[in-house]
This record gives C-alpha cells, structure tokens and sequence, in this order.
C-alpha cells in the first residue's frame, strides 16, 4: 500500500454506518451533516465524513440513544 | 464549591398503575441480591427504568435512587449524590463525608469511598444503590469509583445500573464468580403474551390476536415502540388502516410512530412539546415563561400530557417537575430542529431569564451558552464566580463555563477577565491566567478612568470591580510565589493587605499566608511567623479550619529553626485540639501526628514517638494533605535511623524522593542530604563524599537558609571522615565553613541550627585534641538545647560524643542534662529486626492487625481502628490463618507469640 493511501491517525475520514429501518432526509441535521441513502432491504446507510475517531464515537453514540439498531460500520475510500 | 443537591435527581419515578407486571424479571432481580451487582443494560425505549421502579414498589429492600446527568462525571458531585441518594433511605449515613465534600480542599476519593462503606457495613438493614442512566457519563474516574465500591461494598449493600452500554467494569470476572445479575434487549423485550397484555388490558384497545402479534413483530418487543402505537392506535380513527400502513412500512418504527402520535394532537399540544423539549426538566412556570403563550395554562397541558402518556416522568410528589422520557425527548428536539418558523434560541434565552429569576444561575449559564447569547452568559458567570470567590475556592465546573466563553468577552470585563485569571490560576495554567490579569489590569490604568473608555466597561458586579486591585494583586501574589520570585511575592502580598477592609478574611487570609511563606523562604523566621499567624487567624475567621491548620506546619517549623521545640511541640498541641473539636476528621490531622511524632522522637521519648507515627500512618490515606506521604517517609526514616535499621531508613528515604514534588513551601532540610546522614551513619563516607561532590557543595559555597542543612552535612561528612583515618586533611577548611555557617545562624536568631552546628565544632576539636575549645563549644549547644529538651541531636552524632559528654560530665558542666543524655546512649533502644521464621512472611499490615488481634480488638473494631472495611479485614485474617496455619484467632495469637512476631 503506498503511504498516500494510507491516512494518518488524524486525517479525516469517511465512513458508512448501515441501520435498520429506513430514516428520511430530514435526519441530515441532526446527524451534523451525514448523507442519508434509504435501501430496498430495509435498512438506511448513512455516510459521513468525521474529523475523526472521537467524531464518529460520537455519532455511533446518537445512533445509540434513539435505539437504531445498528448493522455495520465501514470506512471506505475517499 | 459545595455541591447544590437537586431533590428531583434522588426522586424514584412512580411505578404506574398501567404497566405490565413482570414476574419473571422482578424474581431475577430479588435473585440477584445475592451478587454484588445488577445491571440492566438494553437501548433506549427497553423499559429499563419502568421495570427498577416495578421492582421498588414491588418492596423488598429499601433502595435509594440516584438519576444520572453528564454534571455528575464531576468525581465530587457524583460522589456528594451518592451519599444524599443513600441519605433518602438511611438518613444517617455519610453526614461526616457530606462535610467533607463541602470543605476544601476536596480529600482523597479513596479515603471518602472507605469512609462510606465502613458506615455502610454498620447498617442494620440491607439496601440498594441504583444507578439511572449511567452512560451518560463519560469518566473514567467515575469507573474507578464504581469498580473500587463493588470491590469493597459490605454485605449489606447491592449495586443496581441502567444503562445503554455497558459500564467499565470487571463484568466477566464478576460474571465468573457469580457475582453479577445481568438484564438486557432480549430479557426486556416485551414476549408475544406480555404485548397482548400490554395493548389490550393495560392500554384499553381491543385488538386481534392477529393484529398483536403484526405490531409485535414490526416493533420486536420494543417497548417505547409499542407504547407509541398504542397511543396512535387510541387517537386513530381507522385502526385496522394504522396497523396495515405502520406494519408495511420500513420507516425507522420511532420515527413513524412520532409522526403519527404529534399529528393526532391538537396544535397547541404539538407546539407545546416541540418547545418544551429544550428543557432538561420542567415545570408549569419555566414552560409558561418560555411559550410566551397567554392562551393555554402549561400546567392544564402537562396534566393532558401525563394523562395522554406521552413519555412525561414526574420528578416529585408534588406534579410540579417532570422530564420527557429522554428517547421521546431527542425525537421531539429533532422535529423542533427542522421547525423553520421556531426561534430555538430564544426559546434558550427565555428559560436562561426565567432560571435566572429564580436563582438557578447553572441552569441560567447553560442556557444562555446554548443560546449562544454570551453577554448574558459573562453576566451570570461574573457574578457566581465573584459569589463564590469570597467565600470558597473555584471549581473545575467554572474553568468549563469560562473556556465556553470566546476569548472576545473578556476583553472590556475586567472582573470576569481577574475571576479567569483565577480560576486558570487553581488549575495550573499560570501563562493564560498572567494574560488575563493583564487584561483586567488595563482598566485599573489611570487612562482608563476616561468617561470614553469607562463606557465601554461591562461589569455585572459592582462590588466584585471595587475589590478588583485587591483581588488582581492576591492573584500576583500568588503567581509570583509559584514562579519563586520571592521579592514580587511580597511586593504584591503588602498591597492585598494595604487593600483589604480588615473583614475581607478571605483575601487577607490567603495574602499573609503568602506573605508568611515568602519570608520564610527568604530566611525572615519571625516575620514569616507573624504573616503566618495572620493567615491563620483569618481562616479561621471565615470558617476554613482545613486551611487554617495547614499554617501549623510552618509555624512548628519555623520555630524548630530557631530552636524552640516546646513551642513548636504546643503549635502542633493546640492545633490537634482545634481539629479534634471539628466534627468531621480535618484534612492535616495526620500531618499534625506526624510532626508530634518526630518532635518527641528529638526528645528521646520513642514510645510517644511511636505511638504518634503511628496514628498518623493510619490516618494518614484519609486525613493526610496531598505530600502526606513525603513528609511521613522521612519522619519515619529518622526513626529507622534511631533504632539502627539504616537499611529502612534508606529505603524509606528512597520512596520520599520519589513522590516529592515542588510546593512553594520552603524545603530547607533536602531528603538526599538526609540521605547522605545515613550513609555517614553507616560510614559510607564514600557515597555521602559523592553526594556532595554531585551537589557542588564546597568549604566556600555561600549561606543561605534553604542551603545550610546541606552544607552543616559536608562539614559532617569531613569530620567523621576525619574521626575515621585521623588524616590531617582540610580541617581549616571545615573549621572555616562551620564558623561562617555559625555567625550566619546566629544573626537570624537559627538557634535550632546553632546547636547543631556547636556540636559539629565541638566534635572538631576534640578530634583534634584541643579539648578545652571543644568543651567550651558543646557548652554552649547544651545551654541552647537544654530547657528545650533536644537529645537526639546529640546522641545521634555517635560515640565521640558520648565521650565529650562524659568529659563534661567529670568537669561539671550541666550534670543532670548530660547524665541524661549519656544514659540515651543504651543500646536498648535499637530493637532487633523480627525475622519470620515463615514461609510466606506476614506483611505489615497483617502484622499491625495480628497485634490489635492479640490485643483483644473485635473484627468490627479493627475495621474501625485502621479505617477499612470489615470485609478487608476479614480477608486479612484469613491470610494470616494461611500464613501461620492456623484456623482460629486464639491459635494465631499463639502461634504468633510462639514465632516471636508479637
């Protein structure tokens, strides 16, 4: 891998978290600006670009306090 | 600060009289008493709180109930909330700790949580600690606290959690002994048979068995979600048509369902709930003054809201406080997010004024921080902190509200700029809290008296700006003594006190006690006492007993200096008395011990010595100040040094010098010079040569007070060296050094040091062979050191001393006081070392209960006497059975004095 590739531990990163049932756009704000993409098999996949790992604790925490069950996290490339 | 309790947090949610009962769970829990934990840890919405309370009123155990908000990471405030939440069901429990919290300086955590279950394992009955909502916080001295009390807790008590993740602890190896009752999603989950129960007994619908098990699937026996659509189901026109559209929705189920609920309420209803949900609690009064609605009573909406079950939980008896279930809370302040038509920050600013009014001036600062209305925000902050400054220290809770202010409003407010330097000042940061005195010094500048400038002045009170120069000039005082700028520390100190009404005890306290070390430090012995008197006097005045005996220590050691040990010995006598009389054990008993101890180890009175150690050591976790430990170690090792054990007096030595830290208390008496007084005992003269090579010390090094213990242990080191190999070598020189170090003691009255630097001369020259010279200089240290009662000093200078004393003795001089200190010279003092013929040796502290064992002390009066649980000395007890294989208490204490241990 060559190191361009490879962010450092403070780069920021984009991530997509997949929740089930579907969730409206209008959830964008409360996220802080996460892309909400409804999918034909129930579940919602939000991505986000976050500073870093604390932001997107934080943002798994908001998932946690509205009782989404939670599917998967993935960090994709930019 | 002393922590504000809000009787709403200790207040048990009532169980409603529509929940679905839940046997299975609620014999879990009564199950589970038998462990040391229960946690019940599901999402949100799980009926996590609403099954706890079920259990409480179901009413097998007493259990005092403590809600959970991010304030309470605060190790203080969690720890205050704790004791007042086990003050609800056992009223006497922890008053002593509940003083302690409110008087600084904050004692350490450990010793408060011991203090507590100690109480805790006197109680007749059993009881139940729950913790709601424990994710909310995110510390982890928090965990720690927790860990440290299922660790520790006594019988008597059981630990509840609920959580939406699972806490920090030890849960596997609690888990594995059996110890932990777990209860999560798939216990709480409503099943096919409760849901049934749930929506058409308790909710009143009627619903197919069909229609049941499509609602409980689509929600998978998520509560809140079926408890939502039950009320949608209660307001629908169509249920059938509901159930049909929710159920072949794949709509996240909250979200549907709250569409659903909010759509089905008249608008004032709606309105009402969007706006109120910005309110971490709430009341008719606060909701009135945020709605600005004169049409509709708020208390006639939130009666319709609690009756309607739209996820209000009271927070007293009275129907005055509720909150919003937090998950309905969230969902309604996502809605009010997108309201477009709603300004929510003046809904903030309206319920800032309203707390405000009502002297909640947190809540007020929180809001207005929200609200991002900051010149309200600086207002507010201003005058809690001018509030608390005159009569506390500042909190951790201030130094957050501060930082949240942009560095912008502190410009032109020249008070809250000073109460910043402060603050930043408690905390450490001495570079940002010199730029901020900066700042509010500008406004004291005679050009800023001009009607131009004073415009654009804010102060919010008036009365904090008119002590300003007083309060900038302590805060300098304080800055420079922390940097060591000895002249500016004083400089600053003299116009606090030329500043201050003589009834300001608070700034004028703090300023002599700067003023006392600064003196100190610089050698002015008698000046530094009256400053530290002072500084006393006036905390005393304004109540703070911990901070007026923290003077002690000083004032015994200056006059230690100057050779007045019964005065120092009184000191330390009536302030123990002051601390005794306190209801509460006073931060520094143990330091008062400590000094009692070693002046009576000076007098050659060991077993009060001893005793006194003693009772410091025990102490000394709980009631010791912060470098305790330090000072404890040397005193301890001047013991060791006593009895002959050089070996653990040098490691004690050792330990000293690890946990040392800088303070601005002078430290004239350096632990590796005591170091090297061992060595010199033990006559390894090489090592304590190197010593003093490594420190630079010469013959011609210049005199001061913080460096004359160091320079009397070179003369030292050169003497006994000369005692050893009689090597003729810079005797002048010595000679020199210790005439210099003589006069200097002598001119600033050190008469503590003159005795032990005219011993040293004397030692000399009776080396030397010029005995009458030598004579004549012990003379005049026994005429010093004699109505004091010192003995050590002279004794510990070793056998040619003993010698000289006898000289003196045959020539008469001081008959009584020499014979006195001739017969200290026994050799009975020096205690052989008990060896354990044992496998595994007993530690110190099995030893230490073993004795108060033999001495015929009940387990119960152990754990009293040493401050630990009953529990820990049980474990104790058990080791030491191991140790001696033994089985009962009477067998130990036969063996043991079989062994020679006791």
């Amino acid at each position: 891998m060559s190191e361009a590739r490879t962010p450092g531990p403070d780069q920021p990163l984009i991530y997509q978290v997949r929740i089930k049932g579907h969730l409206d756009d209008d959830w964008n704000d409360w996220f802080g600006g996460v892309s909400i993409t409804p999918e034909a098999d129930g579940t919602t996949l939000l991505t986000c670009h976050v500073a870093d790992q604390a932001a997107l604790h934080g943002l798994l925490r908001q998932i946690r306090d509205l009782g989404m069950p939670l599917i998967s996290v993935n960090q994709i490339e930019p | 600060m002393s922590t504000q309790i809000l009787a709403t947090k200790l207040y048990t949610p009532p169980s409603r009289p529509g929940i679905v009962l839940r046997p299975r769970l609620i014999d879990r829990i009564n199950a589970g008493h038998q462990g040391k934990l229960t946690l019940v840890s599901a999402p949100a919405g799980f009926g996590k709180t609403t099954l706890v309370t079920g259990w409480i009123t179901a009413g097998e155990r007493p259990a005092a109930w403590l809600s959970l908000d991010e304030g309470d990471s605060d190790p203080m405030r969690f720890l205050a909330y704790v004791v007042a939440a086990l003050q609800t069901v056992a009223p006497q429990i922890g008053t002593r700790i509940m003083s302690l919290l409110e008087s600084p300086p904050p004692p350490p955590i450990e010793s408060l949580l011991t203090s507590l279950l100690n109480e805790i394992a006197t109680m007749p009955h059993d009881l139940t600690l729950v913790l709601d909502d424990y994710h909310v916080l995110d510390s982890q001295q928090i965990d720690e606290i927790l860990a440290f009390l299922v660790d520790n807790q006594p019988p008597q008590m059981h630990l509840l959690i609920t959580t939406r993740e699972d806490p920090r602890l030890p849960l596997a190896r609690l888990r594995a002994r059996g110890q932990l009752t777990e209860l999560r999603a798939a216990d709480l989950r409503f099943t096919p048979d409760e849901a049934a129960e749930f929506l058409n007994h308790r909710m009143g619908l009627t619903l197919s068995p069909e229609d049941v098990v499509a609602l409980e699937a689509r929600t998978e026996g998520w509560i809140a979600g079926l408890q939502l659509a039950a009320i949608s189901i209660q307001t629908s026109d169509d249920t059938s048509r509901f159930i049909q559209s929710f159920t072949g929705s794949h709509h996240f189920v909250l979200d549907y369902l709250v569409e659903e609920v909010l759509n089905h309420q008249p608008p004032h209803i709606q309105d009402f709930l969007l706006k109120t949900s910005i309110l971490d609690r709430i009341c008719g009064a606060l909701c009135d003054a945020v709605l600005h609605d004169a049409g509709h009573s708020s208390q006639h909406i939130l009666e319709y809201i609690r009756q309607a079950n739209l996820f209000l939980i009271p927070l007293d008896n009275e129907r005055q406080w509720y909150r919003y279930h937090h998950l309905f809370g969230d969902l309604l302040r996502k809605r009010l997010q997108q309201a477009a038509h709603v300004d929510v920050n003046e809904l903030h600013i309206r319920a800032s004024q309203w707390y405000e009014q009502h002297n909640l001036r947190s809540e007020g600062i929180h809001h207005a921080l929200i609200a991002e209305d900051f010149g309200r925000a600086a207002d507010m902050i201003e005058l809690e902190w001018a509030y608390t400054h005159s009569t506390s220290f500042q909190s951790r809770g201030q130094l957050v509200w501060m930082q949240a202010l942009p560095e912008s409003m502190f410009r032109n407010r020249p008070v809250l700029s000073a109460g910043y330097g402060w603050v930043l000042l408690d905390f450490g940061e001495i570079d940002a809290a010199d730029t901020h005195l900066c700042n509010a010094e500008r406004w004291l500048a005679p050009e800023a008296q001009a009607d131009d400038v004073v415009s654009e002045r804010i102060v919010a009170d008036d009365v904090a700006f008119q002590h300003l120069p007083a309060t900038i000039a302590a805060a300098r005082a304080y800055l420079a003594l922390a940097m060591g700028d000895i002249p500016s520390t004083i400089k600053h100190g003299q116009r606090v006190l030329a500043l201050t009404s003589a009834t300001d005890h608070h700034q004028r306290g703090m300023a002599s006690s700067l003023l006392g070390l600064a003196h100190w430090s610089s050698s002015d012995l008698e000046a530094a006492f009256q400053f530290m008197t002072d500084g006393m006097e006036s905390m005393y005045r304004l109540g703070n007993v911990p901070f007026a005996l923290s003077n002690t220590f000083g004032l015994a050691d200056i006059r230690l200096a100057q050779g007045r040990l019964l005065d120092a010995i009184g000191i330390y006598k009536n302030a123990l008395q002051v601390a005794e009389s306190q209801p509460f054990t006073v931060q520094g008993v143990a330091d008062l011990f400590m000094g009692l101890g070693d002046l009576h180890r000076e007098q050659n009175d060991l077993e009060m010595a001893r005793e006194y150690l003693q009772k410091s050591e025990t102490l000394g976790k709980q009631a010791g100040l912060p470098d305790w430990r330090v000072r404890f170690c040397q005193a301890q090792a001047r013991m060791k040094q006593v009895t002959g054990d050089f070996a653990s007096a040098l490691e004690l030595l050792n330990e000293a010098e690890r946990l040392y830290y800088a303070t601005p208390v002078p430290n004239p008496r350096p632990i590796a010079a005591a170091r090297a007084c061992v060595w010199i005992e033990q006559g390894q003269i090489d090592k304590a040569l190197s010593w003093a090579h490594e420190r630079g010390l010469s013959f011609n090094s210049e005199i001061s007070y913080l460096n004359e213990f160091e320079l009397i242990t070179l003369a030292r080191i050169h003497i006994t060296q000369y005692e050893h190999n009689r090597v003729q070598q810079s005797v002048d020189e010595v000679a020199s050094l210790l005439g210099r170090l003589h006069d200097a003691a002598e001119t600033n009255q050190r008469m503590g040091s003159v005795i032990e630097i005219s011993i040293l001369q004397a030692r000399l020259y009776w080396v030397q062979g010029d005995r009458d010279i030598a004579l004549t200089m012990l003379q005049r240290a026994l005429q010093l050191a004699e109505p004091e009662g010192y003995v050590r000093v002279f004794v510990d200078e070793g056998m040619s001393m003993k010698a000289m004393l006898s000289e003196a003795l045959t020539r008469g001089i001081r008959p009584a006081y020499t014979q006195k200190l001739i017969a200290a010279f026994q050799p009975a003092h020096r205690q052989p070392l008990v060896s354990q013929p044992l496998i595994e040796p007993l530690s110190e502290r099995e030893l230490e209960i073993l004795r108060l064992v033999a001495d015929g002390l009940s387990n119960q009066e152990i754990s009293q006497y040493l401050f630990i649980a009953l529990n820990t000395v049980k474990g104790h007890n058990r080791n030491i059975y191991q140790k001696l294989q033994v089985n009962r208490r009477t067998e130990a204490v036969a063996r043991a004095r079989e062994l020679g241990l006791i």
